[in-house]
């Protein structure tokens, strides 16, 4: 990664930077614009701007309950889930604004792919755990959904621990390939945006850096936002960082920038340890 | 340099300690005293039945059918009417409780006032007295019509097993992580498809053992069924005229003053205790492969 190739898509919505290349950005897979987010009467997110770039990983990092993951599920609109919790402001996904009422959140949902913090296979079998999610939204005969098995298990480099066992319940499975298997079935629904949350912080060194790995390679395809509370993982994964404090966004720009020259102080004191 | 610890009590015997741990011995020999007396009390009740219904409990008594005394009956005909009005009131229940248990756990948040009602309501025909269940239903299923059915019988039944199916449905969903639901809509799979496909799915060998209960519960009841089905001398597989079953007749049994009735009566009581047994284990082993 060049630091020319991320410069022109780094916008800071604290005005702080006037980038010029700022206003030519190639790609952008979400904008989001004076994004407000409240849990009932608390209010977690304020006036959030920032663009994600497609088909490169922006990390959110920040301290507990700065909004970071707040943020990520406002992506899928997972917060329709629970009563009282809305959002205010635009978060631009393929030209529509994804918060708007009418929006079929299954259609959202299925481009829009999630990946929890905890492993959360389903009570089914491996294979049966990746054709749930492409059931919901393609019909296709055993021939295919077989290979779009393979195909997502290959790319998550599980087939081969997995290809002899695909009726095998998948709670059978250890940590880290449960958690590569819910970003397989993340995947075959065929997303354009990928968001994870905390992904590997319930796994062991070596299952993380196979993760991490697998961000390198998925992100030729997919748009990714990962929250981490890992500095070393948002440095190794990320084209961009964001840093959140308190529900506001205190500043984005390259990764490289932001962990060698952070504009704000705050940045500067989070990166280096000094709180959070 | 290092100095070793001393403390200025050192290991001189200290009274608190001596008092707190008398107390625990009295406390541990206090639960092992009771403990040992339910276990005397259901080991005895075990022996007697085991005493008494063996000895009645033969090939006759469960192939033939009642008849009057002294005429070397059995119990068949109570037997499958015990079965046919369990087995209906249990496919009457389950779709209730469970369409129920899961409007309260998927759907029925603690702020909602129509699912708080439902559940209070369903919390207290729990502890209804089952007798009162079968006058109900005989004022709803017998009187007017006029005559008793087996039918009305199995609604009675039913009625007891429904509270039941509903509570250990909603606890057992409510038991499944909220995880799993994310992870589920996060795919796109609408709220009744997450439910049944996911949460129904992990739950399920709980949602088993509460349909299994319901069923051990009604089938020694004997109350509701006095006023309904009332039992039948006669086989019957109609479930629109009265029918046998094994709690009714051991009521009508165990009170009469001929010795081989007083022994079916016995035999039957047996039969029912095991039949609960069996579904007990069997409760216990879903619940170990689950």
């Amino acid at each position: 990664m060049t630091p020319g190739t991320t410069q022109g898509m780094i916008q800071d919505s604290m005005m702080t930077e006037t980038d010029p290349q700022a206003a030519k950005s190639p790609e952008v897979a979400l904008a989001v614009r004076n994004l407000n987010f409240y849990y009932g009467e608390n209010h977690a997110l304020h006036d959030i701007s920032v663009d994600f770039p497609a088909r490169r990983v922006t990390a959110m990092i920040g301290p507990s309950g700065c909004g970071k993951s707040t943020l990520l599920r406002i992506f899928n609109r997972m917060y329709d889930l629970y009563p009282g919790q809305r959002a205010t402001g635009e978060v631009i996904f393929d030209g529509r604004n994804i918060l708007e009422h009418d929006l079929d959140l299954n259609i959202l949902r299925a481009r829009v792919g999630m990946v929890f913090q905890k492993p959360t296979p389903f009570p089914m079998s491996i294979y049966d755990n990746i054709a749930f999610g492409v059931r919901l939204h393609e019909k296709m005969n055993k021939a295919d959904m077989d290979a779009r098995v393979q195909d997502v298990l290959t790319r998550v480099a599980l087939w081969n621990e997995v290809r002899d066992r695909l009726n095998a319940p998948a709670s059978g499975l250890s940590g880290g390939q449960q958690q590569r298997l819910c970003i397989a079935r993340s995947i075959a629904t065929r997303p354009e945006v990928l968001l994870l949350d905390e992904p590997t912080s319930a796994l062991d060194p070596i299952s993380t850096a196979r993760i991490e790995e697998l961000l390198d390679e998925l992100k030729e395809e997919f748009t990714i936002a990962i929250v981490t509370h890992n500095m070393q993982q948002a440095a190794r994964c990320a084209d961009q960082v964001a840093f959140f404090y308190m529900g506001r966004l205190i500043e984005v720009d390259s990764a490289d920038r932001m962990f060698t020259n952070p504009k704000q102080q705050q940045t500067q004191d989070y990166i280096t340890g000094r709180f959070g | 340099m290092s100095e070793t610890v001393v403390s200025p009590t050192g290991w001189k015997p200290n009274p608190r300690a001596a008092r707190r741990r008398r107390a625990d011995h009295i406390a541990t020999a206090f639960g092992m005293v009771m403990a040992g007396i339910l276990v005397l009390v259901l080991a005895s009740i075990l022996w007697t039945l085991l005493s008494r219904g063996l000895s009645g409990l033969s090939a006759a008594a469960i192939m033939k059918p009642m008849g009057p005394p002294g005429s070397s009956s059995g119990l068949a005909n109570a037997i499958v009417g015990s079965l046919i009005q369990t087995f209906l009131a249990l496919l009457m229940a389950t779709p209730l409780g469970l369409g129920c248990g899961i409007y309260l756990s998927e759907y029925g948040a603690d702020t909602n006032r129509f699912a708080s009602c439902v559940r209070f309501v369903s919390d207290v025909l729990m502890s209804v007295p089952s007798i009162l269940v079968g006058l109900f239903v005989y004022q709803v299923m017998v009187a007017p019509f006029g005559h008793f059915s087996a039918l009305a019988g199995s609604v009675a039944l039913a009625i007891l097993a429904v509270p039941i199916i509903v509570r250990t449905t909603e606890d057992m969903l409510r038991l499944v992580p909220t995880s799993m639901r994310e992870a589920g809509a996060a795919l796109g799979a609408t709220r009744w498809r997450v439910t049944l496909s996911l949460c129904l799915r992990s739950a399920k060998t709980g949602v088993l053992t509460g349909i299994l209960l319901a069923l051990a519960r009604v089938s020694g009841e004997t109350a509701p069924l006095l006023f309904t089905s009332l039992g039948n001398q006669n086989w019957s597989f109609s479930l629109n005229r009265p029918m046998a079953s094994l709690p009714v007749t051991i009521y009508q049994y165990a009170g009469a003053s001929y010795e081989d009735w007083v022994q079916l009566a016995w035999a039957g009581a047996l039969l029912v205790t095991m039949g609960v047994l069996a579904i007990n284990i069997a409760v216990r082993v879903s619940a170990r492969r689950g």
